[in-house]
């Protein structure tokens, strides 16, 4: 079987795939961070006093959670430019990743803050830290050290469903192993080169998750 | 220095401080005692309003804490608070436990804030422990650090509830040292504790408390020697048996 599997083909597509590599890397890594300050204010949203607030969050985790991402990206891509909002397809594929795994890290993030013990947070306020002080210093360094492991998990979703964004024709790592499979005839070495980088992003994921998650162990010294 | 007016409390429909009036000197010591569940610690807490009041008024240093338009945090940094279980900040070393409200809130430069802070850990015995987390800690130290917290932020009350009631008996008395010394320095302090011993050496009066009201208020000696109320004898006789 491997006689018929051509490297030299895939040595020849590499560049394509380095560029949808790094398109997938950015790509994710600025989905990321719009997610993760998504997540995070809709979490304070949904555990905030104010109901109004509260219902706004909660709206905006249920839908997202309870509809295919797939649906999502359709519904910007072909559905906000009938609304006269036009984006262009890298955009429009960020916001949909990035509301998406909000969602997500809002109820991550949530967990994690409801685990700190309440005792802390009446320690804070004895002290006369605000709301917003009691959050940046004392919970939420807490909350996200303690949710790393679901985090990460989120992350390397959101890296695998940025693939999708290959169907609104974004170049990115899928769409490279597409156009190699298409143009060659070798859907084999494209899909399997495709996986081979999606692999090597997880374990550099992988890798960063444990280094932090030991040098927080380090400094809980449990 | 703290005055209760007709202080009532109730969590959902259980009366918890009924009709509470009391008033705390400058430099006073006073010590809260009584069975659990009669109100003592909610007492205290109302003070720096962890818990919110129904009705009646609390001053501290002549301002109403339990008014809309109180600047709470200039208040509660005023006053210091020491929780049974230490909650000390577990992500960030002694240190950092000790200077972030100095910091953040006082707006202390942060270099001052660590000189006093070291001041601190020396005063309360433990100088050596500054860059350490609060896990690698016993529970004495714990306290000790919380006690130093409290002090950084230079206030004008401090408030104990039950501060040695989760140590091991061995680790009871570093704690007491430290807050004896802070009352023979003219501190004033509101102890919520079973410490008898504390209570006969450095309070000037010591409160009873059953069922939500303050039973019985008198000087140590007067309180042990000669107690007035049938449950104030119930109460220091079920003590005294087991010390």
């Amino acid at each position: 079987m491997l006689e018929h599997f051509s490297f030299r083909v895939i040595g020849q597509y590499l560049p394509l795939f380095l560029k949808g590599l790094w398109a997938t890397c950015w790509i994710s890594g600025i989905s990321i961070f719009f997610a993760l300050i998504i997540g995070v204010v809709a979490c304070g949203m949904r555990l905030s006093k104010n109901k109004f607030f509260q219902k706004l969050a909660g709206i905006y985790i249920e839908s997202i959670r309870s509809t295919p991402l797939l649906a999502q990206l359709y519904f910007f891509y072909f559905g906000l430019p009938s609304l006269h909002v036009n984006l262009n397809e890298v955009q429009t594929g960020i916001l949909a990743l990035a509301l998406n795994s909000g969602a997500y890290i809002a109820e991550i993030v949530r967990a994690g803050i409801v685990s700190i013990p309440h005792g802390q947070v009446e320690a804070a306020t004895a002290y006369g830290l605000n709301y917003f002080q009691r959050m940046r210093y004392i919970i939420l360094p807490q909350a996200l050290g303690v949710t790393i492991p679901a985090l990460l998990g989120q992350f390397i979703v959101l890296v695998k469903d940025s693939s999708l964004v290959s169907l609104i024709s974004v170049l990115e790592l899928t769409r490279a192993g597409q156009l190699m499979a298409s143009e060659r005839f070798m859907p084999a070495e494209g899909f399997f080169t495709v996986a081979a980088f999606y692999l090597l992003i997880y374990y550099i994921l992988k890798y960063l998750s444990n280094w932090w998650q030991n040098r927080l162990i380090y400094m809980e010294g449990h | 220095m703290i005055i209760f007016k007709n202080v009532n409390k109730w969590f959902g429909s259980l009366h918890v401080l009924k009709d509470i009036n009391l008033h705390i000197h400058p430099g006073e010591v006073v010590v809260v005692c009584g069975p659990s569940g009669s109100g003592k610690s909610t007492l205290i807490r109302c003070i720096n309003q962890l818990e919110p009041i129904q009705k009646g008024e609390i001053y501290v240093d002549g301002i109403q804490v339990n008014k809309r338009s109180t600047n709470l945090t200039k208040i509660r940094s005023e006053i210091g608070f020491v929780f049974q279980q230490f909650n000390l900040y577990p992500h960030l070393t002694v240190l950092e436990n000790v200077v972030l409200s100095p910091i953040k809130v006082k707006k202390v430069p942060r270099k001052e804030a660590e000189e006093n802070a070291l001041r601190l850990l020396e005063r309360v015995g433990i100088p050596d422990k500054a860059n350490d987390y609060p896990s690698q800690l016993s529970g004495g130290q714990c306290q000790r650090v919380a006690i130093a917290r409290g002090l950084a932020m230079n206030p004008k009350v401090m408030l104990f509830d039950e501060p040695t009631s989760a140590l091991d008996p061995e680790m009871i008395k570093e704690v007491l040292d430290v807050m004896v010394e802070l009352a023979q320095e003219g501190m004033t302090m509101i102890v919520v504790t079973h410490e008898m011993g504390f209570a006969r050496q450095v309070a000037d009066r010591v409160f009873f408390m059953d069922e939500g009201q303050i039973v019985e208020s008198n000087t140590p000696d007067e309180f042990f020697d000669h107690p007035e109320h049938e449950r104030t004898k119930e109460f220091l006789s079920k003590i005294i048996t087991h010390n």
